[in-house]
């Protein structure tokens, strides 16, 4: 597979994966360059022993995990609500919300569900984070349960 | 609809609207790339000229005793390796594998980071260490030629500004890089931390 079809086929992919991460437009942005980045160089040395597409998101997962050194910027959910959608007016706000919501988590529940709602196989996503299935499966449900009772408060 | 199916659907709803051209990524890649050459580059001419200028003025010296000499090489060990270890010349030391999972990248980031401090906690002692002794050695020869009084006047002088730098430095190194780096280093425990939680 050549960089440019990668990088068609996944940049949304990885945009929504740094997204759910900082939940901060530009700052994700960023995040998805410097991944694609990070795949450009590292192409060439790709031995199939993963699919394409876990070693991507591999190495997206890591380049948010290093977003820790970057802590000169504020992440979205930290804002204030009303600067946030100042921001993106035009979204929806159960989009919002969503990803507002998964940018509260712990860091690497960010990962985990953001990669489940990306339909990313759960013995992938167990791969990418160096976790078993089993755990993966628990923590899942866990996030997930999480997510619905915050929805369940917003509608109410 | 369940609500898998309503989070699924809401998390597709998102994209960047603007995705950048590949050349445009290409491009940012290669200045990157002439960003660190260009770097490194500085670095070693810093290096280099350190290395060049001591050796210049320790040769330029007649009738030399050992003890200028040795003062000089370790002055010159203490510049150079400082320099080594703040610039991170010795990039096998700091490598990462962004391609590993996340738990290992994750443990590897812990271990440069320790590295890192370790270094920066070890370096600033072994740099005016060596730079004191280096001084006190190298002076010896010049001193033999003064009165006993300048030549304790210039010691006492001399040892105390490197004192008081020394202590200045440290307080400095641990506001500006080791506390930041103490601090890294327990968020990145805690998100390993996360991985084992169930």
């Amino acid at each position: 597979m050549v960089f440019d079809e990668i990088y068609k086929a996944y940049w949304n992919k990885v945009f929504r994966i740094c997204m759910g991460y900082v939940n901060d437009h530009d700052w994700a942005k960023d995040i998805a360059q410097e991944t694609f980045i990070a795949i450009w160089k590292q192409l060439p040395k790709f031995r199939q022993e993963a699919a394409i597409g876990t070693w991507i998101f591999r190495i997206a997962s890591n380049n948010c995990l290093r977003q820790i050194e970057r802590q000169n910027r504020m992440p979205r959910a930290e804002m204030p609500e009303q600067i946030a959608e100042h921001i993106a007016p035009d979204r929806d706000p159960q989009v919002q919300f969503l990803y507002r919501c998964i940018a509260e988590l712990p860091e690497t529940d960010r990962l985990i569900i953001s990669l489940e709602l990306e339909d990313v196989k759960q013995a992938e996503i167990a791969q990418i984070m160096g976790l078993s299935e089993t755990n993966i499966r628990v923590k899942v449900h866990r996030i997930k349960e999480k997510l619905t009772k915050k929805f369940e408060n917003y509608e109410h | 609809m369940s609500t898998e199916v309503d989070l699924k659907a809401l998390w597709n709803k998102e994209e960047a609207k603007d995705i950048p051209d590949t050349k445009e990524l290409l491009k940012k890649a290669g200045s990157l790339r002439k960003a660190a050459r260009i770097r490194l580059i500085i670095q070693s001419v810093v290096l280099v000229a350190v290395v060049a200028i001591l050796l210049g003025v320790g040769l330029n010296i007649d009738h030399k005793q050992p003890t200028t000499t040795i003062g000089l090489v370790l002055m010159l060990a203490a510049i150079v390796s400082y320099l080594i270890a703040t610039n991170q010349l010795l990039p096998m030391l700091f490598k990462s594998n962004i391609e590993g999972s996340s738990q290992e990248y994750l443990n590897q980031l812990i271990r440069i980071k320790r590295k890192n401090e370790f270094l920066d906690k070890v370096m600033i002692n072994i740099y005016f260490s060596l730079l004191m002794v280096g001084f006190s050695l190298y002076m010896v020869q010049f001193s033999m030629k003064m009165s006993a009084a300048w030549a304790v006047f210039l010691y006492v002088i001399t040892l105390a500004c490197l004192t008081v730098t020394w202590v200045y430095s440290r307080r400095w190194e641990i506001k500006k890089t080791i506390k930041p780096l103490n601090d890294t280093i327990k968020k990145l425990e805690a998100m390993n931390e996360q991985l084992h939680e169930q």
